[in-house]
């Protein structure tokens, strides 16, 4: 086999929608008429001077300088307002407010928007300027090393961190026969070389021809893509990415298509289904998609293998917050003594590069990726965006090309943001950060120990 | 009058016109009735940032509301407040506090004090300017106290006064010469960055000017990230190499050692130790930076508050703790940030991004990008970094450190605590502020 290393192809995709701009300058002509006509005086008639404008970023840079700000060049470093309280006032766009929803932040929004439009690593300068730690993935640190490193080569040369990853039951061990070979059945898994699946469509864009973005760009990344069965009725051919997702009633139509997957997913546990569906097709990985909290027992002793929880998209799950509850299912696979032989996939409530390698942490092989898609291809949602059914979302009028642009562009920061952790962890594959609790730390025990014997400590 | 010349006094002109009317504009706006409606955010509220720069004018605590003493992040130093002596017990205002912390605590090299309870953080030239660094420089002078290189070479003006400069050996090794390391008092081997644990140092290519490239034998404008982590250091015993290299250079020097805040920050601390550290410097995750990745800066690594009681209480347990100076950095604002990390278990603190507050920050975090900071602080542009003169900068730290000093010993005096010293590890003089109460009306003033 020909070694040939991942490459993700970043591009730069602008905005194809507009985006409201982060602040509005209001400047007082009054004002900036009496300073210019006291400037003149002052400087005696050095233009240069005079014109000279407190803004490198060219928000005065028109013909008429101040009387006609450029708002949308504005970066909100304030040098304009510090110098001229009483003429200029840099104001938060509110606009910017009607981004995303109470759980898709409209910061969140915007580094998404960086993302998918360029493909790069946020990179900003000053400290964090956020809250505490916090509540869900905010309140997980992951760990460092001060002196080990995946390799010595550097992460922006030649060191490699493999984010590769199997999708299906892998053998906990293996057995061979007489001659050498390998005895039994060979086992089905599907090897992807990133952890971050394309997760179902939202109830209101299926049919809506987004399936074929999401499948060019999956296929691209050599990744999967989720789509509901209602949505492939008419498709004539199976691209190597598509994963169907049918429920049980459906699988008799699923068997009649003229293709194959690779994977299908079934929607909640049907024993019968999923007996029907390997016997059918053997060679296809078939996953069971259920909500957190809902249990296993039935189809690890059935047999399943590929698990696939879902959350809400706000991340809640029946038992509370989507992170606890990977780690609930991750330690009962555990406790099961088939963690190894089992992938488990998670969606729902990352909308962050940096919640991917915190739920991987926390137990997951993979993700599946939802409503961060539909950011990065500028969907605006109206109103609150919980759930897949109930989800309403204002998708811009897009060429196919573009989207998958945008969709390579945030896998392939999100990607690079990985590697950041894993290398910062001195991790050399994405596979042994899954489970890795000891490399993170939690809020709630670090306060306790820190803070633990002060007076009026409080345990949360 | 040449070209050159001309260009020079239009230079001058406009920098003269723009320095005015900022300097006006630091000393106006804490005295408005309301912030700028876009400046601040949880860690540096607008009110904490008009504090400093009312601080950094006046050199004196502000009076009235307490917006300078902490921030709104909800948790850390901003969940802690102190358990004052009642009234009567308080010292009075005549009562002299001793301030002055050892930087050195093994029983050999030379002794060095320092009159306050911390110095300057390492913030390279490249990533701020030759006038800020010098800024930093004459304030570190009159106080007495350090200021540090940072990874990005010395330029000749700091030579005058290299007994207040660190000078830092980081990864890249970028200015890392026989004279630079024969000039530090203090050598600090910077292994990682609070602000991107686990990376190296970012500078972005349009700030790589001519100069920078020079001081770093680098080429210009092209962009440097430094190594991660030291190619030659595997182990406590290969960073002991380095120690014994810098010493043979400057033996008098002493040795710190700059860490993140890992899981096991505890253990790094002993091995710093044991490698032959005098001052052991943690920079917590929250801490400051001219770039980093967003995911590093709010994800990897504990923030400082955690690190320093771990770090404290290991180093007590394994007999060492009076031996090593615990300094710790990474989102330290205020005097009451210092006197709480002291509390927790630190001999003292190095701040940075307050001292660039202290000269115009509105931490907008645009460091990285274009010719950099607007109030050409974190720049190397020719003409943006004109905007400080280094005299008016030293003057604005040295009056937040005047500030610092005197909020400082008042807190002390409020303990009932005649020194610094006393107040290390004293977690019993905290408080910890409950959730359902705002932390901005519960803090004690």
């Amino acid at each position: 086999m020909t070694y040939k290393r991942y490459h993700i192809p970043v591009a730069p995709a602008p905005n194809s929608a507009p985006h409201p701009r982060r602040f509005n300058v209001n400047v007082s002509k009054i004002g900036l008429a009496s300073l210019l006509v006291r400037e003149i005086f002052h400087y005696r008639g050095d233009m240069s001077t005079v014109l000279s404008r407190p803004c490198m970023y060219g928000v005065f840079s028109g013909p008429v300088g101040g009387f006609a700000p450029r708002p949308d060049n504005c970066v909100g470093c304030l040098r304009c307002t510090v110098q001229y309280p009483d003429m200029v006032r840099v104001e938060p766009n509110s606009d910017r407010l009607e981004l995303g929803d109470s759980y898709f932040t409209p910061d969140n929004v915007d580094t998404v928007l960086y993302e998918a439009a360029t493909g790069r690593v946020p990179v900003k300068g000053a400290g964090y300027r956020g809250r505490y730690g916090g509540p869900g993935w905010d309140g997980m640190w992951t760990d460092m090393s001060e002196i080990v490193r995946p390799t010595r080569d550097g992460i922006h040369g030649r060191e490699f961190i493999s984010t590769q990853i199997d999708i299906g039951e892998r053998p906990a061990w293996l057995s061979f026969d007489e001659e050498g070979g390998l005895d039994g059945d060979p086992w089905q898994v599907i090897r992807l070389p990133l952890p971050m699946l394309f997760d179902r469509l939202p109830d209101s864009l299926l049919s809506g021809g987004w399936e074929a973005a999401l499948l060019d760009a999956a296929g691209s990344l050599e990744t999967l893509a989720i789509v509901p069965w209602k949505a492939l009725r008419e498709m004539s051919s199976a691209p190597s990415a598509l994963v169907p997702l049918v429920a049980p009633a459906e699988i008799d139509h699923l068997l009649e298509a003229a293709w194959r997957p690779r994977m299908v997913e079934i929607e909640g546990w049907d024993a019968g289904a999923f007996a029907r569906l390997g016997a059918a097709w053997p060679e296809c990985v078939v996953a069971v998609r259920l909500p957190f909290g809902d249990p296993i027992d039935e189809p690890l002793a059935s047999g399943c293998r590929t698990l696939h929880f879902v959350a809400d998209y706000h991340g809640r799950t029946s038992s509370g917050f989507v992170l606890e509850s990977i780690r609930e299912v991750h330690d009962a696979l555990v406790a099961r003594g088939v963690r190894e032989q089992t992938t488990l996939i998670g969606s729902g409530g990352l909308t962050a590069a940096e919640h991917v390698p915190k739920a991987i942490i926390a137990g997951l092989d993979a993700v599946a990726l939802d409503t961060p898609l539909l950011i990065a291809l500028q969907g605006r949602f109206r109103g609150e965006c919980r759930t897949a059914e109930s989800c309403k979302v204002e998708m811009p009028n897009v060429d196919r090309a573009w989207a998958k642009q945008r969709l390579i562009n945030l896998m392939g920061s999100w990607r690079d943001q990985m590697l950041e952790i894993l290398g910062a962890m001195g991790i050399r594959e994405v596979r042994r950060l899954r489970g890795e609790v000891g490399r993170a730390m939690f809020q709630a025990d670090l306060e306790k120990e820190a803070f633990g014997e002060i007076e009026g400590y409080v345990h949360v | 009058m040449s070209m050159s010349d001309r260009d020079d006094h239009q230079m001058r002109a406009v920098t003269d016109k723009h320095t005015h009317a900022l300097r006006s504009g630091f000393a106006r706006w804490p005295r408005r009735e309301a912030p700028p409606p876009a400046m601040g955010d949880l860690r540096w509220p607008a009110d904490l940032i008009l504090a400093t720069w009312d601080q950094a004018g006046t050199g004196a605590p502000p009076d009235g509301p307490d917006a300078h003493t902490h921030g709104l992040s909800e948790g850390g130093f901003d969940r802690l407040g102190f358990k004052w002596l009642p009234d009567g017990e308080q010292f009075g205002s005549a009562t002299e506090i001793d301030l002055t912390i050892p930087l050195n605590r093994r029983p050999y090299d030379p002794r060095i004090e320092i009159p306050v309870p911390w110095y300057g953080a390492g913030m390279s030239y490249g990533s701020v300017s030759e006038q800020v660094m010098l800024a930093r420089a004459k304030a570190a002078k009159e106080w007495g106290t350090f200021t540090s290189t940072g990874e990005g070479g010395y330029p000749d003006s700091l030579f005058e006064y290299k007994d207040h400069v660190i000078t830092q050996v980081a990864t890249g090794m970028f200015g890392v010469r026989e004279a630079t390391l024969k000039a530090g008092r203090i050598i600090e081997f910077k292994y990682a960055q609070g602000a991107k644990p686990g990376l190296g140092g970012h500078l972005l290519g349009d700030k790589a000017t001519v100069s920078v490239a020079k001081m770093r034998q680098s080429v210009p404008w092209v962009s440097l990230f430094s190594p991660f982590p030291f190619h030659s250091v595997y182990s406590v015993e290969d960073h002991r190499k380095h120690v014994d290299w810098v010493k043979t250079i400057n033996p008098k020097a002493l040795i710190s050692i700059k860490v993140s805040t890992p899981t096991d920050v505890d253990m790094v601390a002993v091995g710093s130790y044991y490698a032959g550290a005098h001052i052991l410097h943690i920079d917590g995750s929250y801490g400051g930076t001219g770039a980093a990745p967003e995911i590093a800066k709010k994800n990897i690594a504990m923030p400082i508050e955690y690190a320093i009681p771990k770090v404290h209480r290991y180093l007590l347990s394994e007999g060492i703790r009076d031996e090593i100076t615990v300094m710790a950095s990474g989102g330290i604002r205020t005097a009451h940030d210092i006197a709480k990390a002291i509390a927790l278990g630190a001999d003292g603190v190095i701040l940075g991004t307050s001292e660039l507050v202290a000269m115009g920050c509105t931490r907008c975090s645009n460091c990285e990008r274009g010719r950099g900071c607007p109030f050409g602080l974190t720049t190397t542009d020719p003409e943006l970094s004109l905007l400080i003169d280094p005299v008016w900068g030293a003057e604005r730290v040295s009056n937040l450190y005047s500030a610092f000093a005197q909020e400082l010993s008042t807190i002390l005096r409020r303990l009932g605590l005649p020194k610094v010293g006393d107040l290390r590890g004293r977690t019993d003089l905290l408080t910890y502020l409950p959730h359902d109460v705002g932390v901005n009306h519960v803090h004690q003033g």
